[in-house]
C-alpha cells in the first residue's frame, strides 16, 4: 500500500513522477503536458485539414453533365453497333475521350422504351471486370474483353467470365434533329438504372451498398 | 575532447619513417611537410565534426560491430536492394529534369527522353531495368530471411517493416510505369485503380481520390507522379533507416545451419 | 518461444558473433561486391534492352490488348483464373490482402525457437508452394495472349494451298469471337464452351457447319457470316475440322 501523504503531495518530485524536479508541481505538469497535446494537435491540424482538403476535393466535387453530338439518328441501326468517340472529361485532351458502341432501340431484345433517354442504346467500351477496353465482334455479336477473359452478348449482359454487372450505358437523347450523347449510367443484371459506378462494383442484391453512389455523379438536366 | 583513436599498434604503413642518419639534417624535406600537413589537416577537419556531433561512436558502432560467424552471399542481398533504390532515386532525379507530368504533354516528353536527350534511353532503361532488378532483389532477400528463419525473435519488427518496405516497393513500380503514359500504363493503371475500387464501402471513394475525379482527367497523371517521387520515396527512405538502425541493433543473423561451439570456460561452469 | 528458448537463442547469438568478423571492411566488401554487380546488371539490361516506348494512351481503343509489368503477372492471372462473377471481389482485393496479412504476421504466428529450414518443414513447404504457385501464375500470365489470336500450327501434311486456307480459317475464327467461350491449343477462355483443339476428331465437317449455324445457347448463329461471306465461312469450317 503506497504512502497515502505522498500521494497527495502537490509536488511531482514526491510522486515518482518521471522527469519530475525540485519545486514542479503536479497541477503545472498538467498544464504543460495539456499545452503539449492541444496546441500539437492544433498544429497538425492545421497543417494536415487544408492539405487533406486539397487532396480531397476532387471525391466531393459534382459534375457537370455533359451532351456530346454523334451525328444524326439515322445513321444508327438496330441490328448492329456503331462506334463513337465521345469526351467524357474536359481539359485532359485526347485522354478525356472514350468509345461507345451505339445503336437504336430493338424492341425484340430490348423491350419497350422505357422514357425519353431510351430510344438508342450507348454501351461503354470499359469492361465492368476492371475496367479494359471490350471490342464488339460483329460475326459472333459478342463483347469481347483481352483482359482476363469476360464476354458480353449483345445487349451488354454477361456471357461468360468474371465481370460482375453488364456493359455500363450512356444516357441518349435527340435534340433539334441530332442524336446525343449524355452522363454514363451503370446497370444491373435485369438491366435497371444505378447511377455511374466503377467497374469491378457489383450491383445486384447487396453490391449496390457495398458500393455507394459518389459524390461527383452528374445531374440529368 | 574526444579524439579518433588511431588503431593500436598502428601498421607499419602509418609509422614515419625513421629518419636516416644525416637525413635532411633536422630539417624535413618540403614533400614530407606537404604530406604531413595535409594529414594533419584531414584529421582536424575530423575532429572539428566529430567535436560538434559526437558522430564517431556511432559510426564505429554501426562499421566495427561484428557480423557473427558463418555470414555468407545471401547476406548482400539487402544492401543490394538497398542500392537498387539509391540507383533508382539517382536516375529518377534526373529524368524529372526532362519529364512532364500532363496528360497531354506525358508521352511526348517520355519520347524525347528516350530519342533525343543524350544518354536519354540509357537513363530511362536503368530506371526501367533497375525497378525489375530491385523487385527481385526484394524477393530473393525475402526469400533468404524467410528460409533461414531469420525473422524469429528478436527480429519481427524488421520483418514487419520489411514487408511494409515491399508493399511501398510495388506501389512504387505501379506509380511508375503510369507515367512513360503509353498504351501499357494507361490500362494498368485504369485497372489498378477499379481494383482498388472494388473494396466495399471506401472503395468508390478511394478510386475518385487516386483519379482525382470519376474519369481519368488531368490531374491524374500528375497525383501518381507526386506520389511517386516524393510520398513513396520519402516512406521508403525513412523505413530503410528505421530497418538498418534495427539490423545494426540487433545484429545480422548466423546461417541456421551453423552452431555455436560455446568457449571453454562456459563449459567448464556447466559442469 | 518461451522465455528460456529465447535467453539461449541470445546467449548462442553472442557467442556467435563474438566468434565473426567486424562489419567493416568484412561484410561491407561483400556488399560493395554485389553492388557493383547490381549496377553492372542494370547497366547491361539497359542497354542490351533499351526503354521501349508503346504506342501512346489510347482511351478510345477498342483494339489494344493490356498487359502488366512481368512482375505483376501473378496478379494479373489470378484474376484471369478466378472466372465466377462471384469471386470477383475475393481475386481482386480479397486474397491479396489475405496473403499480405498472413506475409505482415508472420513472426507473430510462427513463433517456434527452430531456424533450420530443413526442421522446420511446415514453413518450408508453405514458402516453397508459395514461390512455385507464383512462379507458375507468372508464366501463365506471360503467355496469355490476345482473344483475337490463334497460334495453332497448320498440319505438316497438307499442302501449301490447303496451309494458306487453314490460316485464312484461323483469322476467320479468331476474329469472330471464338476465343472468348472456348480453348483453342493454348488460345482463348476455357469455358462457358467446350475447347475446340481437337473438334475435327470430334466431328466430322458437316457437324461444325451445322452446329456454328444452329448452335444451342448461348452460342450465337453464324448463319449470318454463312449468307454474306459464304467464303470466310467456309475456310473457318476448314480450319476447325483440321484441328485434331
Amino acid at each position: 500500500m503506497a504512502d497515502r501523504r505522498k500521494e497527495k503531495s502537490p509536488y511531482t518530485e514526491d510522486r515518482n513522477i518521471p522527469g519530475a524536479f525540485e519545486g514542479e508541481t503536479v497541477t503545472r505538469r498538467r498544464l504543460m503536458v495539456g499545452s503539449v497535446h492541444a496546441f500539437g494537435a492544433m498544429a497538425t491540424a492545421a497543417i494536415g485539414l487544408p492539405a487533406l482538403g486539397f487532396a480531397l476535393g476532387p471525391v466531393f466535387e459534382r459534375q457537370r453533365a455533359r451532351w456530346e453530338d454523334v451525328g444524326t439518328p439515322e445513321d444508327f441501326v438496330d441490328f448492329t453497333y456503331r462506334p463513337k468517340v465521345i469526351t467524357v472529361e474536359s481539359g485532359a485532351g485526347e485522354v478525356g475521350k472514350t468509345t461507345v458502341y451505339v445503336r437504336k432501340h430493338n424492341e425484340e431484345v430490348d423491350g419497350p422504351v422505357k422514357d425519353s433517354y431510351d430510344d438508342f442504346v450507348a454501351i461503354s467500351t470499359r469492361c465492368m471486370h476492371l475496367g479494359c477496353p471490350v471490342r464488339y465482334i460483329d460475326a459472333s455479336q459478342r463483347f469481347v474483353c483481352p483482359c482476363h477473359g469476360g464476354v458480353y452478348d449483345f445487349v451488354g449482359k454477361v456471357s461468360g467470365g468474371p465481370p460482375v454487372r453488364p456493359l455500363d450505358r450512356f444516357y441518349t437523347r435527340v435534340r433539334r434533329g441530332r442524336l446525343e450523347i449524355g452522363p454514363r449510367y451503370s446497370v444491373n443484371s435485369e438491366l435497371r438504372r444505378f447511377s455511374p459506378r466503377d467497374a469491378g462494383q457489383p450491383l445486384d442484391g447487396i453490391g449496390q451498398y457495398l458500393y455507394p453512389r459518389r459524390f461527383t455523379t452528374p445531374e440529368l438536366d | 575532447m574526444p579524439k579518433l583513436k588511431l588503431p593500436n599498434p598502428i601498421p607499419d604503413q602509418l609509422r614515419p619513417r625513421p629518419q636516416r642518419p644525416g637525413e635532411g639534417n633536422g630539417r624535413k624535406s618540403t614533400k614530407d611537410v606537404v604530406i604531413e600537413s595535409g594529414r594533419d589537416a584531414g584529421i582536424s577537419v575530423v575532429d572539428w565534426v566529430d567535436e560538434r556531433t559526437s558522430l564517431s561512436g556511432a559510426a564505429r558502432w554501426t562499421m566495427f560491430r561484428k557480423v557473427p560467424k558463418g555470414t555468407n552471399w545471401f547476406y548482400t542481398l539487402g544492401s543490394a536492394t538497398m542500392f537498387a533504390f539509391l540507383s533508382q532515386a539517382v536516375t529518377g532525379v534526373f529524368l524529372a529534369m526532362y519529364y512532364d507530368p500532363s496528360p497531354t504533354r506525358a508521352y511526348e516528353s517520355t519520347r524525347h527522353i528516350t530519342n533525343e536527350v543524350f544518354l536519354g534511353e540509357f537513363v530511362r532503361g536503368m530506371h526501367k531495368w533497375g525497378a525489375t532488378v530491385m523487385m527481385v532483389l526484394i524477393f530473393l532477400h525475402m526469400g533468404r530471411t524467410f528460409f533461414f528463419g531469420a525473422y524469429k525473435y528478436p527480429r519481427e519488427l524488421n520483418w514487419v517493416v520489411g514487408v511494409v518496405l515491399l508493399v511501398l516497393t510495388m506501389i512504387m513500380s505501379l506509380t511508375g510505369y503510369l507515367l512513360p503514359f503509353d498504351q501499357r500504363s494507361f490500362w494498368a493503371t485504369i485497372v489498378a485503380d477499379n481494383i482498388n475500387g472494388t473494396g466495399p464501402f471506401l472503395g468508390p471513394y478511394l478510386a475518385d481520390f487516386l483519379r482525382a475525379g470519376p474519369e481519368f482527367g488531368a490531374t491524374t497523371l500528375a497525383r501518381f507522379y507526386s506520389i511517386h517521387m516524393l510520398l513513396v520515396p520519402g516512406a521508403i527512405a525513412a523505413l530503410i533507416g528505421v530497418h538498418l538502425y534495427l539490423v545494426a541493433k540487433l545484429g545480422t543473423t548466423a546461417p541456421p545451419w551453423v552452431k555455436a561451439e560455446e568457449p571453454e570456460q562456459l563449459r567448464t561452469e556447466k559442469v | 518461444m518461451n522465455q528460456r528458448e529465447k535467453e539461449q537463442y541470445l546467449r548462442e547469438y553472442s557467442v556467435l558473433k563474438a566468434q565473426g568478423k567486424p562489419f567493416f571492411p568484412y561484410a561491407v566488401a561483400k556488399d560493395s561486391v554485389m553492388a557493383f554487380l547490381v549496377l553492372v546488371a542494370i547497366i547491361a539490361m539497359s542497354l542490351v534492352l533499351g526503354a521501349e516506348l508503346g504506342p501512346k494512351a489510347d482511351p478510345t481503343t477498342t483494339t489494344y490488348t493490356p498487359r502488366p509489368e512481368w512482375y505483376f503477372f501473378f496478379l494479373f492471372e489470378l484474376l484471369r483464373v478466378i472466372k465466377p462473377a462471384e469471386l470477383t471481389q475475393a481475386a481482386t482485393i480479397g486474397i491479396p490482402t489475405l496473403c499480405l496479412i498472413l506475409l505482415i504476421m508472420l513472426p507473430f504466428y510462427d513463433r517456434g525457437p527452430e531456424r533450420r529450414p530443413e526442421r522446420r518443414p511446415i514453413a518450408t513447404t508453405a514458402g516453397i508452394i508459395t514461390i512455385v504457385a507464383m512462379a507458375y501464375l507468372t508464366y501463365l500470365g506471360a503467355s496469355a495472349g490476345s482473344p483475337t489470336d490463334i497460334e495453332m500450327k497448320a498440319p505438316s501434311d497438307l499442302d501449301r494451298q490447303a496451309v494458306a486456307q487453314f490460316d485464312q480459317g484461323k483469322l476467320v475464327a479468331a476474329q469472330s469471337g471464338c476465343l472468348a467461350c472456348h480453348k483453342i491449343g493454348h488460345n482463348g477462355n476455357d469455358g462457358p464452351g467446350p475447347e475446340l483443339s481437337e473438334v475435327g476428331a470430334r466431328l466430322p465437317r458437316e457437324a461444325i457447319a451445322r452446329t456454328l449455324e444452329n448452335p444451342t445457347a448461348p452460342m450465337p448463329s453464324y448463319a449470318a457470316l454463312r449468307r454474306d461471306e459464304p467464303e470466310q465461312f467456309d475456310a473457318m469450317v476448314e480450319f476447325l475440322s483440321q484441328l485434331r
